[in-house]
């Protein structure tokens, strides 16, 4: 197993960046995940840390050996592709030999006994004389892992593995794939356009969007401090509330619905500010309350009720009990978790590191 | 198929047993009507008397070409004479074979049509990977070049190709008849759009496990367009198989002549066409053909009902 290290990476095409500036280290046994929406460049990182695409600038160290230029079978890695990419006309056991028996030297005894332990893990020892149209997506799914486990690469890369799954089978493959990366130690670099994935899966977490690295961090960092309203959005569901505020000189941070007072502890605060709410950090209070809104939708999602709450013009979720969850229409006071909240630039939306203190 | 079809002819079969039974049991007064019965089964099977008449249509020809060849000379032109010979006369096929050496016609057209197979695969694999594949500039009008030629009648280039051949001293030779036909503007394009069928993750996935384009090629894609690959085969064979006019041009001597030349020398002898011996030729050149389809007939099917190409 080894560090993977991504410096400066560049990616463009005809003159269009399309990843830009991308610098990145990936530890040894780390499980990074690299998150975003589609067209954001993550793929393209990826498949340039394979060797699938030219690095157009930059450098791209695995384990100490600069491999920006070499060929993808030089590079000892191995991927999983979303749509598995498993050969056709092979049976799961030649699928997994095949890249044995062309990239090593090993005997058909050794490739025969590394494909028999991966089926072990992965539980496919009755499935390695089926072909691919015989399998289920799920099983397709574990082959396709398989076939990157014997290679037993320095680093496995996953491009969206999950993503053709059903809901429940992703659940379950989620769990399967934390559990190899904790009992067989792998350095992984994982893609996704999913949230979820990649706060359950990453010890790490790099953020990408417009081809540009926006944050990287532990999950749990990620979500409690997002960099800046486009992080803050994409991480975390129910997606955080924006409230944008004006900032007036005398310490107050108003808008038609409430006004809060600022420590300002910092100068140079900006006039345009946002404030940034999550589902839980807003409850809801048979009083006057901080603000106040009006509920616009309520759902039920079984142990708890999501509310949409219109706060002015803006919009914010709300978490809330299922018993006496208020109908849509319903005027209610809110209570803002003031050690939570956070502000971000009303121009640029970037975090600004600062303690609020609300008042109604 | 057939195996599918023979299954529901089976169970239809038993169900209309098994409710003439239940019939006869519960209300055995009642038989159902001959008419009846006879309409039941046409509704059935009423695709037959679409495809048996067409199945007709398409074998007279080769029955009567069979027929033809099995009478005398006499009964050829006697109006009298049924369509069937009298008697079943074989002579004319040693008779035929006397006429001209065959079996070095057969030898010739087997190497002729073989090679300009072996070739053409080799050539339009490398080119339609190349173009549904690889960037390389002038790609685009390249490709259009390749079409161009799938458009242009073959005769428009019969002269140009002539005088080329004979520049290079092949004219009355194996050769003239192959080097024109290693390259398939028809074939490249069929490949091609097989070729970008594949999806490019499976070749993602063969460069990963160590393969080059050539690796890719063989390991990866040329299994996955199999049926394409024998459509095409089957269309190139049939028609270098059968090609006249372009053997004829290049060849003036016994040694190199392939098979539909021979069958042209019996169509001009001086006395007019000598029809017995004729049909027992064409029976003989078509022969091979039809056993390789008989032989791999499913697999043919397979091929063109997965290409639909037609």
């Amino acid at each position: 197993m080894a560090t993977v290290t991504l410096q400066n990476i560049c990616k463009s095409y005809d003159k269009r960046d399309v990843v830009h500036d991308v610098s990145l280290t990936i530890e040894d046994r780390e499980f990074m995940v690299l998150v975003g929406p589609s067209g954001c460049g993550k793929s393209t990182t990826l498949r340039m840390v394979a060797g699938l695409e030219d690095i157009t600038a930059g450098q791209l160290v695995i384990d100490g050996v600069d491999v920006t230029h070499a060929a993808p079978q030089k590079r000892d890695i191995a991927m999983v592709f979303q749509s598995y990419a498993l050969y056709p006309h092979m049976t799961a056991y030649r699928n997994m030999a095949f890249g044995l028996m062309k990239t090593t030297k090993l005997s058909k005894a050794e490739i025969d006994s590394r494909i028999h332990e991966a089926a072990e893990i992965l539980n496919i020892n009755d499935l390695l004389d089926r072909r691919p149209k015989e399998l289920s997506g799920g099983e397709r799914q574990r082959v396709a892992i398989g076939r990157a486990l014997v290679r037993q690469p320095k680093v496995f890369l996953f491009d969206e593995p999950l993503s053709n799954l059903d809901a429940k089978l992703r659940n379950r493959m989620r769990g399967e794939l934390k559990r190899l990366h904790r009992e067989l130690g792998l350095t992984v670099i994982y893609v996704t356009h999913d949230q979820i994935e990649a706060m359950t899966l990453g010890t790490r977490v790099a953020m990408m969007s417009k081809g540009r690295l926006q944050q990287v961090g532990a999950p749990m960092d990620i979500y409690m401090h997002p960099a800046n309203t486009f992080v803050a959005t994409f991480i975390g569901s129910p997606e955080m509330g924006l409230i944008p505020c004006k900032a007036n000189g005398t310490g107050m941070l108003s808008h038609t619905a409430f006004q809060a007072g600022i420590d300002m502890g910092q100068a140079g605060l900006p006039d345009d500010l946002i404030l940034g709410v999550r589902a839980e950090e807003v409850s809801l209070t048979q009083g006057i309350g901080m603000a106040r809104g009006r509920v616009e939708r309520t759902e039920l999602i079984g142990a708890e009720a999501l509310l949409e709450v219109a706060v002015g013009d803006e919009r914010i979720t709300v978490r809330g009990a299922v018993a006496g969850a208020p109908e849509p229409g319903t005027e209610v006071g809110l209570d803002f978790d003031l050690s939570r909240v956070r502000l971000f630039h009303g121009k640029t939306g970037h975090a600004i590191d600062l303690q609020v203190d609300l008042q109604d | 198929m057939t195996d599918i079809v023979r299954n529901t002819q089976a169970a239809s079969t038993a169900t209309t047993a098994s409710t003439a039974t239940t019939a006869a049991n519960t209300v055995a007064a009642i038989v159902p009507s001959p008419f009846s019965v006879v309409l039941r089964w046409m509704s059935r099977r009423w695709q037959h008397f679409i495809l048996a008449p067409l199945v007709l249509l398409w074998l007279s020809p080769m029955i009567w070409i069979v027929l033809t060849s099995l009478k005398t000379k006499v009964e050829v032109f006697d109006p009298d004479a049924g369509i069937l010979p009298a008697v079943l006369n074989f002579a004319n096929y040693p008779a035929t074979l006397a006429v001209a050496p065959f079996g070095m016609y057969l030898v010739n057209s087997i190497l002729v049509t073989g090679s300009i197979l072996i070739a053409q695969l080799v050539t339009i694999t490398l080119a339609a990977y190349a173009f549904a594949r690889l960037e390389f500039p002038l790609k685009r009008f390249l490709f259009t070049l390749f079409l161009l030629q799938v458009m242009f009648p073959i005769y428009a280039i019969f002269l140009t190709n002539f005088v080329t051949l004979r520049e290079l001293g092949l004219i009355n030779t194996l050769p003239a008849m192959i080097v024109p036909f290693v390259a398939s503007g028809y074939g490249t394009f069929m490949l091609r759009q097989a070729f970008r069928q594949v999806p490019s993750e499976l070749s993602d996935a063969a460069r990963l496990d160590g393969c080059g384009h050539l690796a890719i090629l063989w390991h990866v894609y040329l299994p996955l367009v199999q049926p394409t690959l024998v459509a095409f085969g089957i269309i190139s064979v049939v028609t270098h198989w059968n090609d006249y006019m372009w053997p004829l041009l290049v060849t003036n001597s016994d040694s190199v002549r392939t098979l539909p030349i021979g069958l042209g020398l019996l169509a001009k002898s001086d006395s007019g066409a000598d029809w017995t011996r004729l049909m027992a030729g064409t029976t003989l050149v078509v022969s091979p053909l039809l056993l390789v389809f008989v032989i791999f007939q499913r697999r043919f099917i397979d091929s063109f009902m997965h290409t639909g190409v037609k």
